[in-house]
C-alpha cells in the first residue's frame, strides 16, 4: 500500500478539516508541536482502514472532540497493486462508509456501508475484530509496517501476516488450508494435553486420566474383593478341618470312657481299704500314745526328783561365793576413788600453765609495742623538724617579691624595643657635634638652652628636623636633615619606656638580670618546700598528722597498763626465749604427772568394773538355781497330782502296753488288704478324667470352631463374593481395554502434534533466516558489530541477540532503551523490505527513536534514505530538526 | 428304556471379560438358555435330566443366582439329578448348601458315591468334593452286575487330551470298565463322544449349553440320549440350547476396497442382537478406505451385542502416496511423511499402531477443517 493523502475532522485535537499530501512514495515527514494532533492523524488512518463505521463503545467516542457532538471523518486516498483508492470513513452519529476507485480520472463508487469495510479489509488482508475495535493483530501487514507511538516494539505477528511473510520469502510451511489442519491438531491436542505435554486433569481431564483413576480406585476394590472371596474358601476349610478335629475327638473321648469306668471301680474299692487302714492305725496310735504318757510320767518324777537335790546343793555353794565377792567389790571402790582425787589434783596444775602461756604472750605484747613506739617517735620527731623547716622557707619565700618569668620576658621584650626605638630615633634626628678651641656659650634656640663647652670637649647637640645654635661669638649655626619619622619613634619610646616602668614597678629595678636572680630563688625555695611536702607524706605512709599523734598516744598507754602488772619490765624488758622455755619444761612436767594419775585411775577402775562383774554375775547365778528348785519342785507337784504311787503307776503301765499291741496288730492286717492294689487307682482316675475332660473340651472347641466357621462361610457365601469379583473384574478388564486404546489414542495425538511441530519449527527456522541476516546487517550498520546475531522466532518476532562473546543468547530486555528500539526499527525494516519485494510498501514511523543519540540517529537516516527506494516512509514527529538530514524527505508541517 | 438329558457346564455366574457392557448380557443368557433346555426336555418327554457337573462358576456365586437356577430345573417334568463339578465342589459353603435343592421334591444334589436306583436305571454318580484331584472320580464305579440300565455321572479329563493336566482323570473306555451303558461326563465346553469297541457311543463330554467364549467349537448344545435297554447303544441327539452367537473374524488387507465385502459380511449376519462379533484386521491399510474403517467401528459400536474391531496390526499401504499427497505441501506432507515411515519401520508393534493411528488422526483433523 502507497498512502497518497489524508483528510481527517473533528478527530480529538483536529476540530477544523486537516489535509495532507499529496505524498512522496519514498519519505515523509510529517512534523509538528506536542499536542498537535499528529498521532490522531495516524490513528485516524488506521480506525478508517481497519475499523467498521458504524463500531460503537467508549474507545470510539473518545475521538470525538471534547465537549462536542461531531462526526469524526477521515478520508484516505492510497494505492494497492495497480489501484488507486479513496475511502471516506464517518464514525459516531454520522456513521458511513464509502470506498472508490480511481477510474480514468475521477474516483468511482465501489462500495459503501459494511460492504466498503468488508472490501477495505480484502485490500489490505486485514482481519475483522470480533468485537470492538480492531487491535494490531487484526492489521494485517500493517502490524509489522506501522509502529503507533510507543509501540515500537513487535510482541507477535499474527497468522495471516506471518504466512504472506513466509509467502513472500518463497516457502510454504503450511499455507491456508495448512494452518487450519494445524490448528485443529493442536486444538485436538490442547483437548487432551496441557502445554507441558501431560495428560489434563480435573474437570476436563484427557479420558485415558479418568479412565487410570477408575482403573486404581477399582484395582483397590479388587484387592478386598479377593481377599474376601480367599477368604471364603478358606473358611470353607476351616469348617472341614473343625469338623474332623470334632468327629476325631469325640471318637477318642468314646474309647477313653469305659477305661474310666474301670478305673473309678477300683478306685472306689481302694479308698474303703484306705479308710478302714486308717481307722486302725489311728486307734494302735492312741493307744501307744496312753502308754507312752504313762512311761514318761513315771520317767519325769524320778528325773526331778533327782535333779531338785542337784539344786539345793549348788545353791548352797553359789551364795557363799557371793559374799566373798562383795567384799572385794568395796576394796576395788575404794581405791578408786583415791585415784579419781590424785587424777584432779594432776589436772589442776594446767590453770599454772596456761598462766605462763599469757605471760608470754604479754611479754610479747608488751615488746611490740615498744618497738613501734619507739619508731613512731622517731617519725614524728622527723616529720616536726620537717615541718618547722617548711615554715621558715615559707617566710623566706612570702619576703621576696619576686616577677614571674612571663613578667620578665616581657621586660626583655620592651627593653629591647625601648633600644631600638631610641636607637631609631637617634638615626632619624640631626646631631651636631662641636669641639671648640676655646671654650665658648652655645645657645639652643630649640629649647632655648644654653651650654658651656670647655676648650677641646666635644658636646652634641640633637634635633629632630634640625639643630638651631646661637654661639656667642661666633653666631649661629643651624644643621637640618631629612624630614622623617622620629616622632614614630619617639612614640614607641615613650611607650616602651611606660611599659617597662610598670612592669618594673613593683620590683624596684628594671633590671631583668636582677630580676631574673630573684625569680630562680624563690623557683629553689619552691622546690625545696615541694621535697619536704614528698618527704612527709612518706613518712605519714597514708597516715595524717593527727593519726599518728593519736597512735603515739594509745601505744605509750598501752604500755603503761602492761607495767603496772610487770613493773620490773620498766627497768628490765623481759626476755622471751627465757620465758618460753621455763614455761615448756613447766608444762611437761604438768602433763607427766596428769598421765600416770590417769592411768593409774583407769586401772583402779577396770578392777572396780571387773569386782562389780562378777558381784552381778554371782547374784544372778544364785537367782537362777533358785528358780530352778523353785521350778522343779513345782513341776513333783504336778507330776505328782494323778493320786498314784509309784507302785500303781507300774502296773497301769503294763495294762497300756497290752492294749497297744492288740491295735497294731489289727492296722497291720488291714495295710496287707491295701498292698494288693500296686498304686492307688485314684491317681489313674484323675488323669484318664482329666483326659477325657480334655477330649469333651476339645470336641466342643472344635464344634464351636465349626459353628463360627459355618457362621462365617454363610456370611461370606450370602455376599456372593464370586459374582461381585466377576464384575469388577469384567469392569476393571473393559476398562484396561479402554486404557490400552486410549493409550494409542493419546501417543497418536501427540506423536502427530509434535511431529507437525517438529516440522513446521525446521522449516520456519529456514524461513526466518535470510531476514535475521538482513536484520542484523542493519543493526550492525547501526550500533556495530557488538550485538551480534539478531535471532528471530518462528513468527518473526525479535527474541533475542547472540553477541559473540556471550556463551548463550541475550534476551531483548537486558539491552538498552536506545538499542531496543533501535532492534526493533530495523526488525520491522528489514520485515518491510521482504514483504515489498514485490510492490511498495507504506512504513509508519510515529514519534520513534526519541532515545536513540545523534550518531546512530544520523547512520539510521543513511539507512532510512536507503530502504525509501523500496518502501514509502512516513515519519511523524515533534522535533523535524532530527530528519533534516534526509534531502529526499518531504516535509509536512500539522498546523 | 430310559429317555434322558445329559448336560453339563453351565457355569452360571461365569466371568465374561473382555466383553465391555455386554458381559452381563451374556450371563443373563446362560439362563435364557437354561430355560429354554427344560422346555425341550420337556417337549422331548425326557425322564431325567442329568447334570454332569460345574453348574456354577464359583462355589460364591450370587445366592439369587442359585435360586433361579433350582427354580428353573423345578419347572422340569421329570427327575433332575445334578453332580457337583470341580467348580461347584460339594465342600462346606458350596452352592449346594442352598434351601432350593430342597424345596423342590424333583430335585437331587448328589452327594455321596452310591448308586442311585431308580425304576428304570441305576445311576452311579461321582459328585466332586474338591477342586483338584489326581483321582479318578469313576473308579469305584462297579456296574458290571447292575441288571437295570446303568448310567454313570462324571466330570474330568479324559486321558489322551492333549495339554491337559491329569486333573479328576477319566480314561477313555471308563464307561466299559465300570459296566455302564452310558458315563455322562463334563469339564469340556465342547460336544466329544467317545465310542465302544463296537461303535456305540457310550461316554461324552455334553458340552456347554451356551458358547462360554470366541473360538469355542460345537458348544451351545444339551444331549438327548435313549437306551432302550441294558447295554443297548445309546442313541445320543445334540439339542440347540444356546442362545448366543460368537463370530471371530480375521482379515488380512491387500488392496484398495478390501473393506468393503467385510462390511457386506458384518451386515449379513442374523440376529445381530444376540451376535458377539470380534473383527481382527491386519495387513495394508489404503487411504481411501478410511471411511469404511469407520464405518466398520460403527457397525460393530451399534450393531451387535458386542462388537469389537482390532485393527492395530494395520500399517498404512506404502505405495498409497495419497497418504502424504491429500495434505497441503510443507509441513504437514513432510510429518505426514515422517509418521508414515514410523508406522511401516516402527520398532516395534505399539510404535507401528501408534503412528498407524497418528496419520488417521491426521487426516481426521484435516477432514473436520475442511467441512
Amino acid at each position: 500500500m502507497i498512502l497518497k493523502s489524508i483528510k481527517v475532522s473533528n478527530w480529538r485535537s483536529l476540530l477544523d478539516e486537516v489535509e495532507l499530501g499529496p505524498f512522496s512514495e519514498g519519505l515523509n515527514v510529517i512534523h509538528a508541536p506536542n499536542g498537535t494532533g499528529k498521532s490522531s492523524l495516524f490513528e485516524a488512518m488506521r480506525r478508517g482502514l481497519f475499523d467498521a463505521h458504524h463500531v460503537g463503545g467508549g474507545e470510539i467516542s473518545a475521538v470525538q472532540p471534547w465537549g462536542r457532538d461531531l462526526t469524526p471523518s477521515v478520508t484516505i486516498e492510497f494505492t494497492e497493486g495497480d489501484d488507486t483508492w479513496r475511502v471516506e470513513k464517518s464514525f459516531l452519529s454520522g456513521k458511513s462508509a464509502k470506498l472508490a476507485r480511481l477510474e480514468g480520472s475521477s474516483f468511482k463508487p465501489v462500495a459503501d456501508g459494511r460492504n466498503a469495510d468488508e472490501r477495505i479489509r480484502e485490500i489490505l488482508a486485514a482481519e475483522a475484530p470480533g468485537r470492538g475495535l480492531s487491535k494490531q493483530e487484526h492489521w494485517g501487514l500493517a502490524q509489522i509496517l506501522w509502529a503507533p507511538q510507543g509501540e515500537l516494539h513487535l510482541g507477535q505477528i499474527s497468522g495471516n501476516a506471518s504466512e504472506s511473510l513466509k509467502a513472500a520469502l518463497g516457502v510454504q510451511v503450511s499455507g491456508d488450508s495448512g494452518s487450519q489442519i494445524e490448528d485443529r491438531i493442536a486444538e485436538r491436542y490442547l483437548e487432551f494435553f496441557t502445554q507441558k505435554g501431560g495428560y489434563k486433569t480435573g474437570k476436563s481431564a484427557a479420558p485415558i486420566v479418568t479412565y487410570q483413576e477408575r482403573k486404581d480406585a477399582l484395582a483397590g476394590q479388587l484387592v478386598g474383593l479377593r481377599e474376601k472371596h480367599l477368604s471364603f474358601e478358606e473358611s470353607g476349610h476351616n469348617v472341614e478341618d473343625a469338623r474332623q478335629r470334632r468327629l476325631q475327638a469325640r471318637r477318642e473321648a468314646d474309647a477313653l470312657r469305659e477305661t474310666v469306668s474301670e478305673t473309678r471301680s477300683k478306685a472306689e474299692t481302694y479308698a474303703k481299704l484306705k479308710a478302714e487302714q486308717s481307722n486302725k492305725r489311728d486307734t494302735e496310735s492312741l493307744t501307744k500314745e496312753k502308754y507312752d504318757n504313762l512311761t514318761a510320767r513315771q520317767k519325769q518324777i524320778l528325773e526331778t526328783r533327782k535333779l531338785i537335790t542337784q539344786l539345793t546343793e549348788s545353791l548352797k555353794d553359789k551364795s557363799s561365793k557371793l559374799g566373798e565377792l562383795k567384799k572385794e567389790e568395796a576394796r576395788a571402790k575404794e581405791s578408786l576413788s583415791k585415784k579419781r582425787t590424785a587424777r584432779e589434783t594432776a589436772r589442776a596444775k594446767r590453770k599454772s600453765v596456761t598462766e605462763r602461756q599469757k605471760l608470754i604472750e604479754t611479754a610479747r605484747e608488751f615488746l611490740n609495742q615498744s618497738e613501734s613506739l619507739e619508731a613512731l617517735d622517731k617519725c614524728i620527731t622527723q616529720i616536726a623538724e620537717l615541718k618547722g623547716q617548711q615554715s621558715k622557707a615559707k617566710d623566706r619565700l612570702s619576703s621576696i617579691l619576686a616577677p614571674t618569668p612571663e613578667v620578665i620576658r616581657d621586660l626583655r621584650k620592651w627593653i629591647n624595643k625601648h633600644e631600638q626605638a631610641r636607637a631609631s630615633l637617634k638615626a632619624s634626628q640631626v646631631h651636631l657635634e662641636i669641639t671648640p678651641e676655646n671654650a665658648i656659650e652655645v645657645t639652643n634656640a630649640t629649647n632655648q638652652s644654653k651650654t658651656r663647652i670647655d676648650s677641646g670637649k666635644t658636646v652634641e647637640f640633637s634635633g629632630d628636623d634640625w639643630v638651631d645654635l646661637t654661639v656667642a661669638g661666633f653666631g649661629s649655626i643651624r644643621a637640618s636633615g631629612p624630614e622623617g619619622s622620629s616622632d614614630e619613634h619617639r612614640a614607641m619610646l615613650n611607650k616602651a619606656k611606660k611599659e617597662i616602668e610598670k612592669l618594673a614597678q613593683p620590683f624596684g629595678t628594671d633590671d631583668p638580670e636582677k630580676l631574673q636572680l630573684l625569680r630562680d630563688q624563690v623557683d629553689k625555695i619552691n622546690r625545696e618546700i615541694t621535697a619536704r611536702d614528698e618527704r612527709i607524706d612518706d613518712l605519714l605512709d597514708g597516715d595524717n598528722w593527727d593519726s599518728l599523734k593519736n597512735e603515739q598516744t594509745e601505744l605509750k598507754a598501752r604500755i603503761s597498763e602492761i607495767k603496772k602488772y610487770y613493773p620490773d619490765w620498766s627497768n628490765q624488758p623481759p626476755v622471751l626465749s627465757k620465758l618460753q622455755s621455763d614455761y615448756e619444761a613447766f608444762n611437761q612436767s604438768v602433763e607427766d604427772e596428769i598421765t600416770t594419775a590417769e592411768d593409774e585411775f583407769d586401772q583402779a577402775q577396770s578392777k572396780h568394773s571387773a569386782s562389780d562383774k562378777a558381784v552381778t554375775d554371782a547374784e544372778a547365778e544364785v537367782k537362777l538355781v533358785q528358780g530352778r528348785v523353785d521350778g522343779a519342785t513345782l513341776q513333783l507337784e504336778q507330776l505328782s497330782e494323778d493320786g498314784l504311787n509309784d507302785e500303781a503307776r507300774k502296773k497301769a503301765i503294763e495294762e497300756a502296753l497290752m492294749t497297744w499291741q492288740a491295735a497294731k496288730t489289727a492296722a497291720d492286717k488291714a495295710e496287707a488288704a491295701l498292698k494288693q492294689f500296686p498304686d492307688d487307682p485314684s491317681k489313674e482316675l484323675s488323669k484318664l478324667e482329666k483326659q477325657l475332660a480334655a477330649l469333651e473340651d476339645s470336641e466342643v472347641r472344635a464344634r464351636d470352631e465349626e459353628k463360627t466357621a459355618e457362621g462365617l462361610l454363610q456370611s461370606l457365601a450370602a455376599e456372593g463374593t464370586y459374582s461381585k469379583l466377576v464384575t469388577l473384574e469384567e469392569e476393571l478388564a473393559a476398562l484396561e481395554a479402554s486404557i490400552e486404546q486410549e493409550s494409542i489414542r493419546m501417543d497418536a495425538i501427540k506423536l502427530l502434534h509434535e511431529t507437525v511441530s517438529t516440522c513446521k519449527s525446521r522449516m520456519v527456522a529456514s524461513v526466518s533466516a535470510p531476514v535475521e541476516r538482513s536484520a542484523t546487517r542493519m543493526l550492525s550498520r547501526i550500533v556495530g558489530p557488538r550485538l551480534g546475531q539478531l535471532k528471530l522466532t518462528g513468527a518473526f518476532v525479535p527474541e533475542a541477540i547472540s553477541p559473540e562473546i556471550a556463551s548463550s543468547p541475550v534476551a531483548i530486555q537486558n539491552l538498552s532503551g536506545g538499542e531496543q528500539e533501535q532492534l526493533y526499527l530495523v526488525a520491522r525494516l528489514a520485515l518491510a523490505e521482504v514483504l515489498a519485494k514485490h510492490q511498495r510498501q507504506l512504513v509508519v514511523l510515529d514519534d520513534v527513536l526519541n532515545a536513540t543519540d545523534a550518531g546512530r540517529l544520523a547512520r539510521l537516516l543513511t539507512l532510512l534514505e536507503e530502504v525509501s527506494d523500496r518502501l514509502q516512509i512516513v515519519i511523524l514527529t515533534c522535533h523535524p530538526e532530527r530528519y533534516r538530514a534526509l534531502d529526499s524527505a518531504e516535509f509536512f508541517e500539522l498546523k | 428304556m430310559i429317555r434322558f438329558i445329559h448336560t453339563a457346564d453351565w457355569q452360571m455366574g461365569m466371568k465374561a471379560s473382555g466383553l465391555g457392557t455386554a458381559s452381563e448380557a451374556v450371563r443373563n443368557a446362560r439362563l435364557e438358555s437354561l430355560r429354554k433346555l427344560v422346555e425341550l426336555a420337556n417337549e422331548r418327554d425326557a425322564q431325567l435330566l442329568l447334570v454332569t457337573g460345574d453348574v456354577f462358576e464359583d462355589n460364591a456365586v450370587d445366592r439369587l443366582l442359585v435360586r433361579k437356577v433350582g427354580e428353573f430345573l423345578a419347572k422340569f417334568k421329570g427327575q433332575v439329578f445334578v453332580t457337583p463339578g470341580n467348580h461347584d465342589p460339594l465342600a462346606p459353603g458350596s452352592v449346594w448348601d442352598h434351601p432350593v435343592w430342597e424345596e423342590a421334591s424333583n430335585l437331587t444334589v448328589i452327594r455321596e458315591n452310591t448308586p442311585v436306583e431308580l425304576e428304570n436305571c441305576t445311576i452311579f454318580p461321582c459328585p466332586l468334593k474338591e477342586k483338584y484331584s489326581t483321582k479318578n472320580p469313576t473308579s469305584w464305579i462297579k456296574a458290571q452286575d447292575c441288571s437295570k440300565i446303568a448310567i454313570g455321572m462324571g466330570h474330568g479329563n479324559v486321558e489322551g487330551l492333549p495339554d491337559v493336566e491329569p486333573d479328576f482323570p477319566i480314561p477313555q473306555n471308563a464307561a466299559e470298565n465300570a459296566g455302564l451303558d452310558y458315563l455322562g461326563i463334563g469339564h469340556w465346553h465342547s460336544y466329544s463322544p467317545y465310542k465302544d469297541s463296537s461303535g456305540a457311543i457310550r461316554m461324552a463330554y455334553s458340552g456347554t449349553h451356551e458358547t462360554t467364549k470366541f473360538g469355542e467349537r460345537e458348544s451351545g448344545n444339551a444331549l438327548l440320549v435313549e437306551i432302550s435297554e441294558r447295554a443297548a447303544a445309546p442313541l445320543v441327539e445334540l439339542l440347540p440350547t444356546g442362545k448366543l452367537k460368537w463370530h471371530a473374524i480375521e482379515r488380512s488387507l491387500e488392496s484398495p476396497g478390501a473393506l468393503k465385502p467385510i462390511l457386506n459380511e458384518l451386515r449379513a449376519i442374523e440376529s445381530p442382537e444376540s451376535a458377539l462379533v470380534r473383527l481382527r484386521l491386519k495387513g495394508l491399510l489404503f487411504s481411501v478406505d478410511r471411511q469404511d474403517l469407520e464405518s466398520l467401528n460403527e457397525i460393530l459400536d451399534s450393531r451387535f451385542l458386542f462388537g469389537a474391531l482390532q485393527a492395530d496390526s494395520l500399517t498404512p499401504a506404502p505405495e498409497d502416496d495419497s497418504w502424504i499427497e491429500e495434505l497441503p505441501a510443507g509441513a504437514l506432507r513432510e510429518a505426514a511423511e515422517t509418521i508414515r515411515q514410523q508406522a511401516m519401520h516402527g520398532a516395534d508393534e505399539s510404535d507401528r499402531a501408534v503412528a498407524t493411528r497418528a496419520l488417521l488422526e491426521l487426516f481426521d483433523s484435516k477432514e473436520k477443517a475442511a467441512s
